[in-house]
């Protein structure tokens, strides 16, 4: 059964290339537009991985790591920061949230799927 | 006295004539002032009709710009997704068709399975022949029937000659031989009744000789041919397995270009994944330069004056990229894309 990945961007190009990226490599991939929508798609899913932007409307990468984690289903669930963001106090923030990696945009396919693969268990 | 009178009254009238020169002075400096003002504050209006008026259009431009870009972009993401699952789509077909070594299992399997028929084919007639010389054999047996047919007939021959002699040795007894001569004669009638019956089994021993010689030569010129036809098969076999491993050949090579050129495509892709993100990088910076425009007419009215540092200090403050930065500082009107970079925690 291959593993479902959860992308939250606001931007479509963005969640469709990791789509692309993802898919090649045998992962189910469902996206979602920003934190909220996230924690929606969540909702009554089996998620094995996601990854976030950070700067979102609605609601920010970092608050949605802070959310996901007070979630008993996803306590453990890995998360990825995927950012265009340089600043150094953000990726601590982001740290501090939980996340488990920070990849900054515009990323390379396989150092994505390395990423992915190295915190999903196989 | 008099010069003195002289200088003081003139004393008087210039102190008098620069008491009034002054006053006409400081009166004309509060009037410039004053104007000078107004035009200040009609530049300090105008400067804010003029970021009311000229914000809000380029701020409208540039989202139209980044809206029309982002939908563009989304649907030539999507046409390329769709582009990368055909290929996808293709390529897993073309490995499925050829797969178990490229098809050249199931070419083998079907020579396999196909020699197998045609080696049944040779064994039936293998079997064939064998029976054939079986029968070859039961033709000499009946010659050998025919030998003894023959010999059956001499010796029935030789026993009637036998009972004449005693017959005519039994008349010549006279009364005493009468009885002798009556089992002569029944010998007689048994020598002839094993003669014809030797006639009657030669005859049958004829027919089945015959009859086993145009079984024997039909049933050689039947094997003759089914021989002819099992090798012909066999030669068919093998040139259609030919064929077919030609043309399996030919997909075998035209899976391996495929292949290659696949690898050539999946660099392509992993290019264009990384190029396509860059909407979402010229996004970003376009969103933080309306925003700032937009707060130029803020800015302008509040601090009734031309603040730039003050607008480009919250320009800098939305800043989230290292070009932006790098751009807003040196002034750099291109910048390199940056290297992917990961941090695990």
């Amino acid at each position: 059964m291959s593993k479902t990945i959860l992308i939250v961007d606001d931007s479509a190009s963005v969640r469709q290339v990791v789509t692309i990226a993802l898919r090649g490599a045998g992962y189910e991939v469902v996206a979602a537009t920003d934190g909220k929508d996230a924690l929606k798609q969540l909702d009554g899913r089996r998620i094995h991985l996601i990854i976030s932007d950070v700067n979102m409307p609605n609601m920010d990468g970092i608050t949605l790591v802070g959310e996901v984690k007070k979630l008993p289903s996803y306590r453990f669930t890995p998360i990825i920061m995927l950012t265009t963001e340089s600043q150094e106090d953000k990726k601590r923030q982001a740290q501090a949230a939980g996340a488990k990696a920070w990849v900054t945009k515009p990323f390379q396919p396989d150092q994505m799927l390395a990423a992915v693969s190295k915190l999903v268990m196989p | 006295m008099v010069e003195f009178l002289i200088v003081v009254v003139a004393l008087a009238a210039g102190l008098a004539a620069g008491y009034k020169a002054g006053t006409l002075r400081a009166g004309r400096a509060g009037r410039e002032a004053a104007a000078a003002r107004a035009a200040t504050a009609d530049y300090a209006r105008s400067v804010s009709e003029f970021a009311g008026a000229v914000a809000p259009v380029w701020s409208s431009q540039i989202e139209s710009s980044r809206t029309q870009m982002e939908t563009a972009i989304g649907a030539v993401t999507t046409e390329f997704s769709q582009i990368v699952d055909n290929l996808d789509a293709v390529l897993a077909s073309s490995s499925a068709a050829l797969e178990d070594g490229h098809g050249g299992g199931a070419l083998e399997r079907g020579r396999q399975r196909l020699g197998s028929v045609v080696h049944t084919l040779d064994a039936a007639l293998t079997s064939k022949r064998e029976a054939l010389r079986d029968l070859e054999a039961l033709l000499g047996l009946n010659d050998d029937l025919k030998q003894m047919t023959a010999e059956v007939a001499q010796i029935a021959a030789q026993t009637n000659l036998l009972a004449l002699n005693a017959s005519i040795e039994a008349a010549r007894a006279g009364e005493a031989g009468a009885g002798f001569g009556i089992v002569a004669l029944e010998v007689r009638q048994l020598a002839e009744r094993s003669f014809q019956t030797s006639e009657r089994m030669a005859r049958r021993v004829e027919g089945i000789a015959g009859a086993i010689a145009s079984a024997l030569s039909k049933a050689e010129g039947d094997a003759e041919r089914e021989g002819v036809a099992v090798t012909r098969a066999n030669s068919e076999v093998s040139e259609v397995l030919d064929d077919l491993g030609a043309v399996l050949a030919g997909l075998r090579d035209s899976s391996d270009q495929l292949e290659r050129a696949a690898v050539g495509i999946r660099s392509g892709v992993a290019g264009a994944i990384v190029n396509l993100q860059f909407q979402d990088r010229i996004g970003q910076v376009l969103e933080h330069l309306r925003e700032n425009i937009d707060r130029m007419p803020v800015v302008v009215a509040e601090d009734r004056s031309l603040n730039a540092q003050r607008l480009l200090d919250e320009l800098a403050a939305t800043y989230t990229m290292h070009q932006e930065r790098e751009a807003h500082l040196t002034g750099a009107k291109t910048a390199a894309v940056p290297e992917s970079e990961i941090t695990f925690f």
